[in-house]
């Protein structure tokens, strides 16, 4: 007796020679091999581009930077994970320091933030606000002065940041932080 | 917020991973294919919660696993297109006792996976054997000659 709830079991799953209920799609399975194919291949591409630095930590990634009066060398990571800890240096050239054992360095409100500045070295000797950024005082011993600014940005996207001495025209440059 | 949307891309990154992989015939997991799991769990775990520890956090990835997963096994029961994209679809073998040699090669099966299979069952000779069939979860169904093999 068939109740108002329940239905005959009818067949549903599809043959193969007429005979067993195997359900096999080999046109389908045919076109997912070809699939599959293609993300292996798509997954040594990436594999490729990440050993390349395509995704930040690689030699694509590394770059360095020089100003147009040659006073601050910086050597950066123009392509940078979010989350992921990385060292800015910043060379400062003889004509850039202010007096024979002080340098100055101002440093864009995006190093600091968007780029999540952790960790200066040398420890600035004084830090002034400046507009859109703020401005280091280090002892030094003499030139070329070295600092290593580590960064850690926290969300993806591309942020612009400009470095230099006070005075000086800044250099300009851009990261892309991937996630 | 990045937890969720971290979890989600994990999830369905892992999932076209793990399904691309090739079905292991004998349905379990092999020493060397338990590495893969433990590894990549791992890895996504780590990339998912990120240095957020606490337990809001892993709450919220734990639910959305959940969640995803019973979207995935509600978009199954809806589709049956989508239920082959995401488990595949049983695959002939063996065929009125003919190997399918092209199944064969492109599911990474060959006759000694068979034969584990026939022997479990207790059958000696491929030649009793007259379907094989590769099911969605790597088990081997066998069907044997209803007459005395040829």
């Amino acid at each position: 007796m068939t109740l108002p709830w329940t239905k005959p079991a009818r067949e549903r799953v599809s043959k193969i020679d007429d005979e067993v209920a195997v359900g096999e799609d080999l046109r389908f399975q045919q076109a997912w091999w070809r699939f599959e194919r293609s993300v292996w291949i798509f997954f040594v591409l990436l594999l490729a581009l990440d050993l390349a630095g395509v995704f930040g930590r690689g030699p694509v990634a590394n770059a360095e930077a020089r100003s147009a009066d040659g006073a601050v060398d910086l050597r950066y990571e123009r392509i940078e994970r979010s989350g992921t800890p990385s060292v800015m240096t910043v060379s400062l050239a003889a004509n850039a320091v202010q007096s024979p054992d002080t340098a100055e360095l101002f440093v864009s409100e995006s190093i600091v933030g968007a780029l999540g500045a952790r960790r200066i070295i040398p420890q600035p000797a004084a830090t002034r606000v400046t507009a859109n950024g703020l401005t280091y005082r280090f002892p030094i011993g003499g030139a070329p002065a070295r600092v290593r600014i580590e960064l850690e940005p926290s969300t993806p996207g591309v942020f612009a940041f400009e470095l230099g001495v006070p005075g000086r025209p800044p250099l300009r440059a851009r990261v892309l932080v991937v996630p | 917020m990045g937890t969720v949307l971290r979890t989600i891309a994990g999830y369905v990154l892992l999932l076209l991973t793990v399904r691309v992989l090739s079905r292991r015939p004998g349905g379990q997991l092999t020493l060397y294919e338990f590495v893969i799991v433990f590894l990549i769990g791992g890895t996504v775990i780590a990339a998912t919660v990120g240095d957020d520890h606490s337990v809001t956090n892993c709450s919220m990835a734990i639910i959305t696993v959940g969640l995803l997963h019973r979207a995935v096994s509600w978009g199954k029961e809806r589709s049956s297109r989508f239920a082959a994209v995401i488990d595949g679809t049983p695959l002939v073998l063996i065929r009125r006792g003919e190997w399918q040699n092209a199944t064969l090669r492109h599911a990474h099966v060959d006759a000694q996976d068979i034969m584990a299979a026939a022997r479990a069952k207790g059958i000696a000779s491929v030649r009793e054997i007259e379907y094989a069939i590769l099911e969605r979860n790597g088990s081997i169904s066998l069907l044997v000659h209803r007459g005395p093999p040829e």
